[in-house]
């Protein structure tokens, strides 16, 4: 072998031995923060919503911090890490989150690396609670809660939905194949219909080009749409350029964004109405969702989209739910399954409901949900716009 | 009747294929450089597109944004030349495509630090649509087609008759030959560089006109798709990447009309495949004799 | 003189090394931290994708965009197969493990063939996008499969080191054990008439062809090696998550393993080696580092990095400036010894990096002083 060869692999190995001693290091740091973490995509084509959840929860951290913290007397610290919307990092991610002394966390913010983080975090009993990843299967373990609606909840609601509005009619269904998210909704959601015919059109991730979409349904008054706002602006744009029947458009959680989302796409010149269901309120005058987007955009210059209230909210959650046991049972040292055993044992207490700014009331009952930790709360149709 | 409406809709996604495809051609044909940044000068113009436009929607923004798209592109078209690729002459092509890939991360790496990964909407110009008995077309797929034929022309033309066209179909043959007939092949790459960047800036404004919306990965899967194009057509023949943009997206538009649209991408590979595999060097690619 | 024992040493130095390290793992696997156990396995598998495509790359000479394709092949196939003998009888084990891997590495080196049949017809950027075309063919193929079959838009389940059977030092040791029987098998590979046919292909193909090598035998054999390693990688990586996803196998994966491969130094297997460590460790690292608002920096220091490193280690005018400035030549110039070419010639892990018509070898090889017209008279020739 060459010297090179040599000198390189020496080079690696020190690397090696000089970081696992700083791991060892990092350990036996003790302060008096509560840590949370959460990971999340701030970087590549999901950003939007990672940088969302990460200025919503930052936001919740900053003001109670600013009251005193948990108890009075805790301050919090927020850990976020970039996992790119890729399931493959989380495991870095987590285990260097965990070194840092996390306590508790908010899970990851899409549901693919969500998966994976549920399942890191089950091993060591670490209590999440996600804002945002909203596959059936996340919160299936007992250490893991859902904030936002599953795809489940959203596909059976938005069929009930249709089934009245529409019943014995034809409607229109617009999905992303191959994204977990979108497939979901649209498997739930067919399979609760009962007397209304579908007609299908699908894109890919990434696609620019709507136009055979758009002539694939154009005779249906209704279109169904459990896609992001981004593909939604463009395939409402083209809609814009030919002829059809389209009355309404109607979305799930991921049309939030939909009015802002998109700098410069202009939701009142689509003619259609354009509505979604949805657990955040981005127009709402009064309560807690008031209160947070105001501090939201006072904090950020920006308008909030759901990601960015939910992750609000979990970290109230989480916080409220320590604060209800009384603090003679936390301690500011505890470790993270003793943590989970707290937050667990609130949770799935009858008489625990939070109210934040997605939602009042808000109950988690893993017995009433074969042991999945999905939400309990109403969703309301959000109307963005009526026709014109 | 439906099949019409596809088809045009082919056609129209094809216009835009194909126009990106002349300018990946373009550099690939002379240089001999796969240029993997190409997509994203195209999503530097659309940018550029949109600060130029501002907040004003009166027409002569319009022209002053395509003429700053044009010439920022150039620019930086011709400055990756010298700065990525140009200290790399005479090393192994494969260095160079790396380097091409690095120049790709980088500019999109740029754009989102500078406008995030937020889709943003460019509304360049309301086109109407033309009705031709009882079917639509809109005024933008006409022009981009339109624009696409007349590029491909001038292209041609320019390659043929001028000078300099000669020169860089001399340095694309041999390098070492064309210099030692006079000609300078460093300034031919530059001159290469930067028509294909105003190529690609002639691209993203039609682009967006067709579809308005903007990110800093747009012009990833667009430029592998245009690629694909040059491929099918003969990479490196000029009627070659038109004519394999228009059958890519036709193919594409075909297809999502249908139940098997989940596997559109697939499926046009899979075709790419079989046509190479029937033609190695596309629809009008020439053959070489490899000589040893 | 040592001659002997010097060659000897050098051959078997990497053996001795990774040795070193699974003895390492094997001692502390317990007490490191997990983070640094779930890194070093990142860093195996890279290895594993590094050394089979650089089989390809450098030593056949084709270029290779669709090396994640195999990966992906080998991790469903490879984790459907653990999926349902961990639920048999079996248990999720170390059988169930080595089935798998098995499994996958055989379903790859199919796949290898599919792939390898049109690099018997186009070679260069057409080669390029056809296996670009093919990595993405598979991936939509399983992103689109059945949910009962594949799990489809959501991955497949499978089974993950930690939650029972295999521990994640354990999954460790295994997968730095595949490393060093890859390594075994290529090294030995390419000291044989075999290597030596690839590498006659690689320099010039109607010269080999001229002189009786099997072209079309040995581009499949390569193809087929290197994929059956991919997929054996794919079965590794699907063992570190829960759910195998397929858009994690898309071309910008690819176009990654080649990244490692090139700045490596083509035809250098102790090169891909270092590079694919170094590369996933500063990836890992920088994404734990460049935090926060520091995230969008993380792609822009990659890029630069990357472009620098090869413009560096490959523009021809620096060419004097890296003969001057190489480790090996700093090294030299310390011991201030001159190297005797007798060494060179007898040295057993030199002759894989005698000057080719890739000229990127200069990464590794512009350190010993042979003239290159004497070791290459086909520098020039079309």
């Amino acid at each position: 072998m060459k010297t090179k060869t040599k000198f390189l692999s020496f080079v690696l190995c020190a690397v090696l031995v000089v970081t696992s001693c700083f791991a060892f290091a990092s350990c036996g740091k003790k302060d008096e923060t509560f840590k949370i973490g959460v990971s999340g995509p701030l970087t590549g084509g999901a950003a939007t919503y990672g940088i969302a959840v990460k200025n919503g929860a930052a936001l919740a951290v900053k003001e109670i911090n600013a009251k005193g913290g948990l108890f009075g007397k805790y301050q919090l610290q927020l850990f976020t890490y970039d996992d790119q919307h890729n399931a493959t990092l989380v495991s870095t991610g987590y285990y260097d989150m965990v070194q840092k002394g996390m306590q508790a966390s908010l899970g990851c913010v899409t549901s693919a690396p969500c998966a994976e983080f549920a399942d890191l975090s089950a091993e060591d009993n670490m209590f999440f609670i996600t804002p945002s990843a909203s596959n059936d299967e996340i919160p299936k373990n007992t250490n893991g809660y859902q904030l936002c609606f599953s795809v489940g909840i959203q596909g059976k609601g938005a069929a009930a939905y249709v089934e009245e509005a529409y019943s014995g009619k034809t409607i229109g269904l617009l999905y992303c194949s191959g994204d977990n998210y979108s497939e979901g909704i649209k498997d739930q959601f067919k399979e609760n219909l009962k007397t209304v015919t579908v007609v299908e059109a699908s894109f890919n991730d990434g696609d620019t080009d709507f136009s055979s979409q758009v002539n694939a349904l154009k005779d249906c008054e209704f279109v169904f749409m459990p896609i992001y706002y981004t593909p939604a602006s463009q395939f409402m744009t083209e809609a814009k350029k030919t002829a059809n029947n389209f009355k309404v458009f109607y979305g799930c959680d991921g049309f939030d964004g939909i009015e802002t989302g998109v700098e410069g796409f202009d939701i009142n010149s689509v003619p259609q109405k354009v509505s979604y269901l949805s657990h955040f309120n981005a127009k709402a005058t009064e309560g807690k969702a008031k209160t947070f987007i105001d501090a939201y955009k006072a904090e950020y210059n920006e308008e909030p989209i759901q990601f960015g209230a939910a992750a609000y909210d979990c970290v109230y959650a989480i916080v409220a739910a320590i604060e209800s046991k009384g603090e003679e049972n936390f301690k500011i040292n505890m470790s993270a399954s003793d943590v989970c055993d707290l937050l667990t044992s609130v949770f799935n207490s009858e008489t625990f409901t939070y109210s934040g700014a997605t939602g009042s009331n808000m109950k988690w009952n893993k017995a009433a949900n074969n042991g999945y930790g999905y939400v309990d709360k109403s969703a309301t149709e959000y109307v963005v716009k009526e026709a014109n | 009747m439906n099949f019409l409406v596809t088809l045009i809709n082919g056609l129209s996604l094809g216009g835009v294929y194909a126009l990106i495809a002349l300018g990946y051609t373009m550099v690939y044909g002379i240089a001999k450089m796969l240029n993997f940044a190409h997509g994203d000068i195209i999503m530097v113009g659309g940018y550029t597109v949109l600060v130029a436009l501002g907040t004003s929607g009166k027409p002569i923004f319009t022209v002053i944004a395509c003429v700053a798209a044009i010439v920022v592109c150039c620019i930086l078209g011709v400055t990756i030349e010298k700065v990525a690729y140009k200290p790399l002459r005479g090393a192994s092509p494969l260095a160079v495509l790396i380097t091409a890939i690095g120049v790709s991360y980088f500019l999109e790496g740029l754009a989102q630090i500078f406008f995030g990964t937020n889709a943003k909407f460019v509304k360049i110009a309301e086109m109407g649509i033309l009705h031709i008995g009882g079917l639509s077309i809109g005024w933008d797929t006409v022009i981009t087609l339109l624009v696409s034929a007349a590029i491909m022309a001038a292209l041609t033309l320019f390659v043929k008759m001028t000078k300099t066209g000669r020169a860089m179909v001399a340095v694309s043959e041999d390098k070492a030959a064309a210099s030692l007939m006079g000609v300078n092949v460093n300034a031919i790459i530059t001159v290469t560089f930067a028509i294909g960047s105003i190529l690609a800036a002639v691209a993203s404004i039609f682009y967006l006109m067709r579809y308005p919306t903007l990110n800093n990965t747009m012009g990833a899967m667009p430029g592998i798709k245009a690629f694909t194009a040059a491929v099918i057509g003969g990479i490196g023949s000029i009627p070659g990447a038109m004519i394999g943009g228009i059958v890519l997206g036709i193919i594409e538009c075909v297809f999502n009309s249908t139940p098997l649209a989940p596997y559109t991408v697939a499926i046009e590979f899979a075709i790419l495949i079989v046509l190479l595999l029937v033609r190695p060097n596309g629809i009008l690619g020439k053959k070489r004799r490899e000589k040893v | 003189m040592s001659l002997k024992k010097n060659a000897f040493v050098k051959y078997y130095l990497i053996y001795v090394i990774f040795a070193a390290i699974i003895v390492f793992f094997v001692a502390l696997g317990g007490v490191l931290p997990r983070s640094f156990l779930s890194n070093s396995l990142q860093m195996a598998i890279a290895i594993l994708l590094s050394l089979s495509l650089s089989f390809v790359v450098g030593f056949l000479g084709e270029l290779s965009l669709g090396h994640a394709g195999f990966m992906c092949a080998g991790a469903y196939l490879g984790g459907k197969v653990a999926s349902i003998l961990a639920a048999g009888a079996l248990g999720n084990g170390i059988l169930t493990f080595i089935i798998s891997v098995l499994v996958g590495g055989i379903v790859a080196a199919v796949l290898g063939v599919v792939v390898g049949l049109p690099a018997l017809r186009l070679k260069g950027d057409y080669l390029a996008i056809v296996t670009l075309a093919f990595c993405e063919i598979v991936r939509v193929l399983f992103l689109n499969s059945p949910k009962e079959a594949f799990g489809g838009a959501f991955g497949l389940e499978t089974p993950k080191y930690g939650s029972s059977g295999i521990s994640l030092q354990m999954m460790l040791i295994l997968a730095l054990l595949l490393v060093v029987s890859a390594i075994a098998v290529f090294r030995n590979i390419i000291r044989s008439k075999h290597g030596r046919a690839v590498t006659a292909i690689r320099d010039n193909e109607i010269a080999a062809r001229a002189t009786g090598v099997d072209v079309t035998k040995y581009k499949l054999f390569a193809f087929v090696v290197s994929s059956f390693f991919a997929g054996i990688a794919g079965v590794v990586y699907s063992y570190t998550q829960s759910r195998v996803q397929s858009s994690t196998f898309d071309y910008n994966y690819s176009i990654d393993i080649l990244v490692m491969v090139v700045l490596g130094g083509m035809g250098s297997m102790n090169g891909s080696i270092i590079s694919a460590a170094i590369i996933t460790f500063l990836n890992l690292k920088l994404s734990t580092v460049l935090t926060g608002n520091l995230a969008v920096a993380k792609d822009l220091v990659y890029a630069l990095i990357l472009i620098l490193i090869v413009i560096f280690s490959n523009a021809p005018s620096l060419r004097s400036f890296r003969e001057k400035y190489n480790f090996r030549a700093i090294i030299e110039r310390l011991r201030k010894k001159e190297m005797d070419p007798a060494d060179i010639k007898n040295d057993a892990g030199s002759w894989d990096r005698i000057p080719t018509k890739i000229e990127m070898n200069e990464v590794l090889s512009t350190d010993f002083k042979v003239q290159e017209s004497t070791m290459n008279p086909d520098k020039e020739a079309k």
